[in-house]
Formats: C-alpha cells, structure tokens, sequence
C-alpha cells in the first residue's frame, strides 16, 4: 500500500531537506515518489505541518530491574510530578511499561534506547521492554565494575580475552551497545570507599577507573560494535568536576566514546558558593574532540526520581532524598541507587544545573555530536522533552525562565548571554539523526528511500511546548498509530541488539567463574531468541567488523 | 488441555466458554494464587484489568509487607551473590529462613575462597532468635538465643545496642553487645530474613539499624524469596501497572491497598464474586480460598478440582515449558528450562489470553 503525506514542510537534515514537500511510505518503508503517476492508496494533506522521522532516544531509564526498584519504591511519582504541572496522568500506571510505549508515540518517538540494562537481570530487562507498545528499543549492558573485567585487567595481558567476554555479554544479553558507570567507583564502594575518581585505584584490584574505560572502549571498538562504549563518568554531579569530564575525553586517544548526561559533569567550583557553569569549559573540550559525542541530561524543574547504577553517587545523594525514602541495592557489578528527587527553580545548585545543560546544546558547535536527553528520569521525566525544545528554539522562553532563577545563579550562569535559537533541522538532528546514526541504526533517523516509515507529523506553531507535546500524525514502520496526539493502533516493535562473534571458549571460563562464585549456570540470565511469547521479538544491527 | 466441568469432563473449548462466561458476569472477580512464571502473570494482570477485578498472589502477605516497607521508607537490599562473596558477617533473622531454605547456609558460605572482599575478618554467621542451625565446620558460628524475649523484640533490643541506646533501664547483655560491637565493626554485615516471619514494625526496626550501620561502613538486607514465584509475579505487577500484587482496577486508576484486596478477605468476606485461581507450578501446602463460583488453572491435576466449578488442567511452568521466574540466586528473573519439554498442555499466559479473547467476542456480540 503506498502511503502519501502531501505538502508538508518536510525537515530531514540526514538528507539535507527543509522545505515544502511529500513523504512517501510503502510496505513500512519510506520509498521514492512514484515515477509513473501512481495514485496513493492513503494520502494526508498536512499542509502546514511539519514532518520528521520518527525520534530517536539515545538514553531514557525505561525499564529493567533498576526501574521497577524505583516504581516499587514510588508509585506516587506521576501524581507528584502531575502537581508540579508535568503532562502526565496522576496515577502510578502512568511509569507502567505500557503507558510509556504510548506517551513517547504520542509525542512522535519510535525508538527509545535502554541505558543501564544489568547482565544478571537481563531477562526481566528484555521482558519489560516487550511490555512496551509501539516503539523499538534497544538496551546498553553494564560492565566495568564486574569482578571478571577487573580480574582480567588486574592481571594484564588479557586483552583479547576481555574483547571475548565483552562480546559474549553484549550477546547473552540482547544488547546493543555497552554501558560503563563510573567505572571501578562501584566496586571501590564495596570497600566502603565514598569517593573514587578517574585515577583512583580499585581496591584489591590495583587499576584505575581511566584503565577500565580505556580497555573497554578498545574492547567495543576492536569488536566493531557500531555503538562506542557510553560512558557515565566518575564524580558525578560534584562542583569542579568538568575537569574530570575533560580528562576523560582526554583519555581516549582519538578512540569512539559517547559520554552520556554531560550536564551533570558541566560543573565549574567559581563563584561565592563554589559551583558555577563549567559549561564554556566542557563546549570547548566536546568541540575539540571529534571522536566524543555526548547526550545532554537535561534537568527540568519538578519532582522525579533518580535511578543509577552509580551506586557511590547515590548513596551520597540520598541525603537529598525528596520525599524522603531511598534504595540503594548493593546487586552484583554496579548495583543500583534510586533516590527520589525534586528540582526547584528557587534552588540555587537546581538553577546551575538547569542552565548548564542548555548552554552545553547552544555553545556546540557540531550537533552532531550533542545529543537530545534528560537521562530519564534522572534530569526529568521524558514527557517534558517539548518544554526542552520549546527552550532550546525560543529564547525569549528562556529569559522568562530565567527570571524565576536566584540572583547568584544566574551570576555563575552564561546562559542568558547566548541568543542562539535551535532550528527545526537541528532539533531534528539531536533527536532523530545523531542518535539513530551513533547507534548504527542507519535504518531510521532520516527520511530518505529504504528508512524505516516511521514518521511523526506536527502542527507547526510559534509554542513549541504544544507543538511537540502531541504529533498531529505518527506512523510506525508505515501504520498510522497516533492522530491527533492519541494513540489509534496499538502495535508491537522489536529490540535491537547486536551479535559480535567471539572465542567460544569464553563460555567455559565464564561457566567456571560464575560456577565458583554464584554457584549458577550463566545459561540462567541469557535471553532466548523468543521472550514474552514474541517469536520474531529481536533483530540484529550488523558489527562493523 | 484436560478440563472439567463441576467434576464432569468437559470439552476444552465448552470450559473455555464457560470461564469467560462466569468472568464476564462477575461484578468483582479476584484472579488468586499466581503461581505463575511472567507471562502468565501479564495476562493474568491484562485479564484482571479488562474485568476491572484483583489480582493477589499466595504470597500475597508477605509479598505486601515488603511493598509496604519500600513504598514507605525503601530498602537496602543486597544480593545473594554479593552475600554469598563479601558479606564478612551474615546474621539469620529467627530461624524461619533455614525452614524455608535448608540448604541457605551452606550456599552462602562456600568453602572456596569468594570474590575480593572488603576487610580481614574470617567470615561469620550470627544467629538472632532461636535455632536450630547447622553451620559447617569451616563456618564459626555465634548464636543469641530469645531468651524470655519474642524476635521482633530481639531485633528492637539488637538496633538499640547497635546505636548505644539503652533498652528501657537495662543496658545490653554481654552477647548482645558482643554481637552489636561485632556488627558495627564488620566490614559488610547482611541480615537475611523471611517476611514470613516477621510483622511490619520489626521490617521497619530492621532497615533502621541496617541504615545506621551504613553510615560508617556497609550493610544491608537479604530477603527471602517468596514462594510460587511471588517475587517474579509482584515484579511484573509493578512494572505493568506501577504497583504490587494485591491491586484493584475496578476504579479509574489503578489502586493497592494489603488488607482491602486480599484474596482471601475478598472471597472469604462475599465482597467480590468470582475466583480465577492459578496453580500452575506444581507446589504443596497452597491453600484456595473458597466460597465463590471458581475457575482454577492447575498443573497439579485433580487434586485442585475441590470445589471448583470449572478446571483446566495448564502446564507447569519450568517443568512442562521453558519460564521465566525469580531466581533467588541471581536475586532476579531468570529463565528456567523444562525438565519434561510438554506441549500437550496449554500455558497459563494461553489459556488467559483464550478467555479474555472469548469476553472480547462476546462483549462485541
């Protein structure tokens, strides 16, 4: 059936697009306009509309045994949150599986990324994820702060065996890239450490967060993984610590790294109460560093919830627990901290926090390689992404916001210097592009024949917030799904991963391994080809290699 | 599928029928037991939603008072493994653990050497409460007897000796203060417990001396599994709808409350109308709750068909068909293959998904 979306100012900057134009889809891709005359089967006119591909999230906490921590510890989240005046029902469904599938359709998402999916609960993982309507997905599996990498790194000389097992897990796991979370601060935890910083040293195992990341970055690359390794730094969200997101770019030697919620590393110690923007600082370093890409983290005022693997991070954060309860759950690798949150305008750190993200997307010079999050739930929830838009595109919605911020805050802050306004096209780039072109998902992202027809449709208007909140249109691999910010068709996507191949005899020394200290079988956490009832559930992104 | 129908044998697609009949009618019907891997608990929470009925577990009790502890204050669980490999000092809350688990000791202290762990003490197991326990011979053992004292009180007795505080007008016995000096200075203590075996205040008692102990060095909880896969199936409740088992979706929103949505209290009471039960993981000393019309799902034969109106006889999850179920030790959901690979019997997620399909063309009729 081919499918004809008429007039439309089409923004496509994969492909260089940005004028009035039509959007052809045919057997749930998007093809080339029919040559011989052929009459659509189904045509729109969305005239004065403004199509995109679908969007893509790079990095949003959707699901896994880390966020139902967090559900299980606040089902009340969506009602507080609703009170604050997030677009979001007051119920506890509404951060149920099924509700997000269909909140991101609402607002033109068909792609949502997983970041922090724990080896030894992949299953749940990867089942929870198929609770999840209408869009695809794919997770990021942790490592770095797991005995076996850091047995293997303590004894040198075991690259390629650390290449093999990065592989196998990426593969037991349905992954599609790797995550690192403050690598070896985890661990050092363990032995009752509170701080742990890029050349601090893992206790008993003798090396230091910048060895971990390396090797692994080497590990992913040498594996062809499309993916760099996706990092969440050390000294999260502590005053000065730009310099440790600095250093850690500095670290990688030319090699792929992707950074993940750089705002919370966009942290200068100037200023009477020693924390200002370092965001000038950590624009320049991206600038430089062509081989880093970073997602942003964006905070919004209101109440959320934070849930990391970062567990060092959490522990201390639970001092700021709002309401106040918390989980830390000491797991195997990383573990999990989850700590309830409230960001406030009136509050002078929530402020610098606030405007650091914004500067580091304006003060970017390759947008390509600065890339559209909140790190849902952890800056905010992923139902305000319009307001973030609305914010990045109009200028004056930020000098309002900024009016609302404390004197000091906005001495410390830059923001309200910079008059940049995102274009259409750039917007499209940081929420559909970069990331589906970072992933190695080339398939989507962009409007040009043999992508994916997952297209979002949006009534143009001057409010942003409105304009992105509820496409006027979705359609997903060709389906109509959402009409006029409803959803009208409830389908079932797949979860990407990839399938490096690997030395088999990593197998045996990892059933030896988990053998010993688990007394399991690692056979127990590995995804089958079918999960939930879904036989053709996965589909693989091919390695570079 | 081998079905009956009030002791008669029936056909598959009549009972079938017959269920999404009885469902159907229900002004508030209650989808009870759960013993069920994670699909069948999906569709057994999509079921209870499109009936706007309850869903509750066996387990439901215990399963409840962790919620409770969670939403009210949260938690500072650690794993089995992480138990198992660095926890210097394990303390056994009440023996209840080692009836639920015998084999619990010996998995958690391995004669081998586990993984790096923090301090030099020579691992330890403490027992709170009365025995018996049997600790191998590698394993030193310390044991605080009740003495005229019930657990919970033990435990508020153990807190207060841990935070220096006086108990009443009596300072701690010597054990008990041996036992809080040993925990204040182990490196990571974990205190391993039933919620079976204990009410809410003494969960309550025990976060709050693991978190003291947290504020100079490291401890934390282990909680026993909840039998029938209750933890797997009050997981996948709070990842559909937010929340815990023991949920009503007869409102506009969903709504838990322990004590209202009780299975038991709800048929036992008359209050709600129907009972879908699920027995589908061959497991002993599962009591029904009886007093309405009632559906059961069973993988145990005609031992379940008691007062049943309708029975459909379900394959066993891990025995019958390969499932995902909480596995305690990777303190998660895991898959578990068949023992005995069976295709003749229908799932449970099948046989639900088969009603609520049949209430469906029958609501569009």
């Amino acid at each position: 059936m081919l499918i004809r979306l008429k007039g439309g100012r089409v923004v496509d900057p994969v492909n260089d697009r940005d004028g009035v134009g039509d959007v052809f889809m045919a057997n749930g891709r998007i093809v080339a306009g029919p040559s011989n005359g052929r009459e659509a089967d189904e045509a729109y006119d969305v005239t004065g509309k403004v199509v995109m591909a679908g969007g893509v999230d790079i990095h949003s906490h959707i699901a896994g045994s880390n966020v139902t921590l967090g559900r299980a510890l606040m089902p009340e989240l969506p009602a507080l949150a609703a009170q604050g005046g997030a677009a979001i029902d007051p119920s506890p469904d509404a951060w149920g599986a099924y509700a997000t599938g269909i909140r991101y359709a609402e607002m033109g998402y068909t792609t949502v990324i997983e970041p922090a999916l724990i080896p030894t609960h992949a299953i749940e993982a990867q089942i929870e994820l198929a609770s999840i309507p209408i869009i695809d997905v794919g997770a990021l599996v942790i490592l770095g702060n797991d005995d076996f990498s850091l047995g293997l790194l303590r004894d040198g000389g075991r690259e390629a065996e650390l290449k093999d097992y990065v592989g196998w897990t990426l593969g037991h796991a349905k992954a599609i890239g790797l995550k690192v979370i403050n690598a070896g601060g985890s661990e050092a935890f363990k032995f009752n450490a509170r701080t742990f910083g890029l050349d601090d040293v893992v206790p008993d195992y003798g090396v230091t967060s910048r060895t971990i990341v390396k090797a692994l970055q080497r590990a992913v690359s040498e594996l062809g993984v499309p993916h760099p390794v996706h990092v969440h730094c050390n000294n999260l969200g502590i005053a000065g610590n730009v310099e440790t997101a600095v250093a850690t770019m500095e670290a990688t030697e030319g090699l792929p790294i992707h950074l993940a919620h750089i705002q919370f590393y966009g942290y200068g110690a100037e200023g009477e109460q020693g924390l200002s923007s370092g965001a000038p600082r950590l624009a320049e370093a991206i600038n430089a560093h062509r081989n880093v890409s970073v997602d942003i983290g964006q905070v919004m005022f209101g109440q959320t919830i934070t849930i990391s693997g970062d567990i060092l991070r959490q522990f201390d954060g639970r001092r700021g627990a709002h309401p106040k309860k918390w989980a830390i759950d000491q797991g195997d690798g990383n573990g999990t901290g989850v700590v309830p949150y409230e960001y406030r305008a009136g509050n002078f750190a929530n402020a610098v926090q606030w405007s650091v993200g914004l500067e580091i997307v304006l003060l970017a010079e390759d947008l390509w390689r600065v890339l559209f999050s909140t790190d849902h739930p952890n800056g905010a929830l992923f139902v305000r992404y319009p307001e973030i838009v609305h914010l990045l595109m109009d200028r004056d919605e930020r000098a309002r916001m900024i009016e609302r911020l404390p004197e000091p805050a906005r001495h410390v802050s830059n923001l309200a210097s910079i008059g940049r306004e995102l274009s259409l096209s750039e917007i499209a780039i940081i929420t559909r592009g970069a990331p589906a072109r970072l992933l190695g998902l080339t398939d989507r992202g962009h409007l040009g024949p043999g992508a994916v027809a997952d297209v979002a449709v949006y009534t143009e208007q001057k409010n942003k917030t409105a304009m992105f909140a509820s496409a006027h249109l979705v359609f997903k691999d060709g389906t109509l799904v959402v009409r006029d910010g409803e959803v009208v068709n409830v389908t079932w996507g797949k979860a990407y991963h990839v399938a490096p191949g690997v030395d088999a005899q990593i197998e045996r020394r990892l059933k030896a391994f988990y053998d010993r200290y688990y007394g399991v079988d690692p056979s127990i956490f590995g995804v089958p080809a079918q999960i939930a009832g879904r036989p053709d559930r996965f589909a693989t992104v091919p390695c570079l290699n | 599928m081998a079905t009956k129908q009030k002791g008669e044998g029936a056909d598959a697609a009549s009972a079938l029928m017959r269920a999404a009949q009885l469902l159907g009618r229900a002004r508030f019907p209650v989808i009870g037991g759960l013993l069920t891997d994670s699909d069948g608990a999906a569709a057994a929470l999509a079921l209870a939603r499109k009936l706007r009925g309850v869903i509750d577990h066996a387990a439901g009790e215990e399963l409840a008072r962790g919620s409770r502890i969670m939403r009210e204050r949260g938690g500072c669980p650690a794993s089995f493994g992480e138990t198992r490999n660095r926890a210097d000092v394990i303390v056994m809350v009440g023996s209840g653990p080692l009836k639920r688990d015998p084999g619990l000791v010996k998995d958690l202290f391995p004669e081998a050497k586990g993984l790096p762990r923090p301090g030099d003490h020579a691992r330890e197991l403490i027992l709170l409460g009365d025995g018996p326990v049997e600790a191998p011979s590698h394993v030193k053992l310390t044991e605080v007897g009740q003495g005229a004292h019930d657990l919970p009180t033990l435990i508020a007795r153990l807190a207060a000796a841990i935070a220096e505080r006086r108990i009443g007008d009596e300072a701690p016995d010597d054990t008990l203060a041996r036992v809080a000096m040993r925990l204040r200075t182990a490196a990571f203590a974990v205190f391993v417990y039933s919620a079976a075996d204990l009410d809410e205040p003494a969960l309550f008692t025990l976060l709050d001396m693991v978190r003291h102990l947290s504020i100079t060095t490291r401890a934390a909880t282990l909680a026993l599994a909840a039998p029938g896969n209750g933890d797997g199936v009050n997981l996948c409740a709070t990842w559909t709808c937010g929340l815990p088992v023991r949920t009503s979706f007869a409102g506009s929103v969903p709504e838990h409350d322990a004590r209202r949505f009780a299975a038991s209290r709800l048929i036992e009471s008359g209050e709600a109308d129907a009972l879908l039960w699920i027995d589908a993981l061959a497991e002993e000393g599962i009591r029904r709750p009886t007093g309405v019309p009632t559906i059961v799902l069973t993988s145990s034969g005609g031992a379940a068909e008691e007062g049943a109106d309708i029975l459909i006889e379900v394959a066993c999850a891990g025995r019958d068909h390969d499932a995902a179920l909480y596995l305690p030790a990777i303190s998660g959901i895991g898959m578990v293959n068949a023992t005995h690979p069976n295709k003749d019997k229908p799932t449970v997620a099948a046989v639900l998904n088969g009603i609520s399909d049949l209430i469906d063309k029958r609501e569009a009729a």
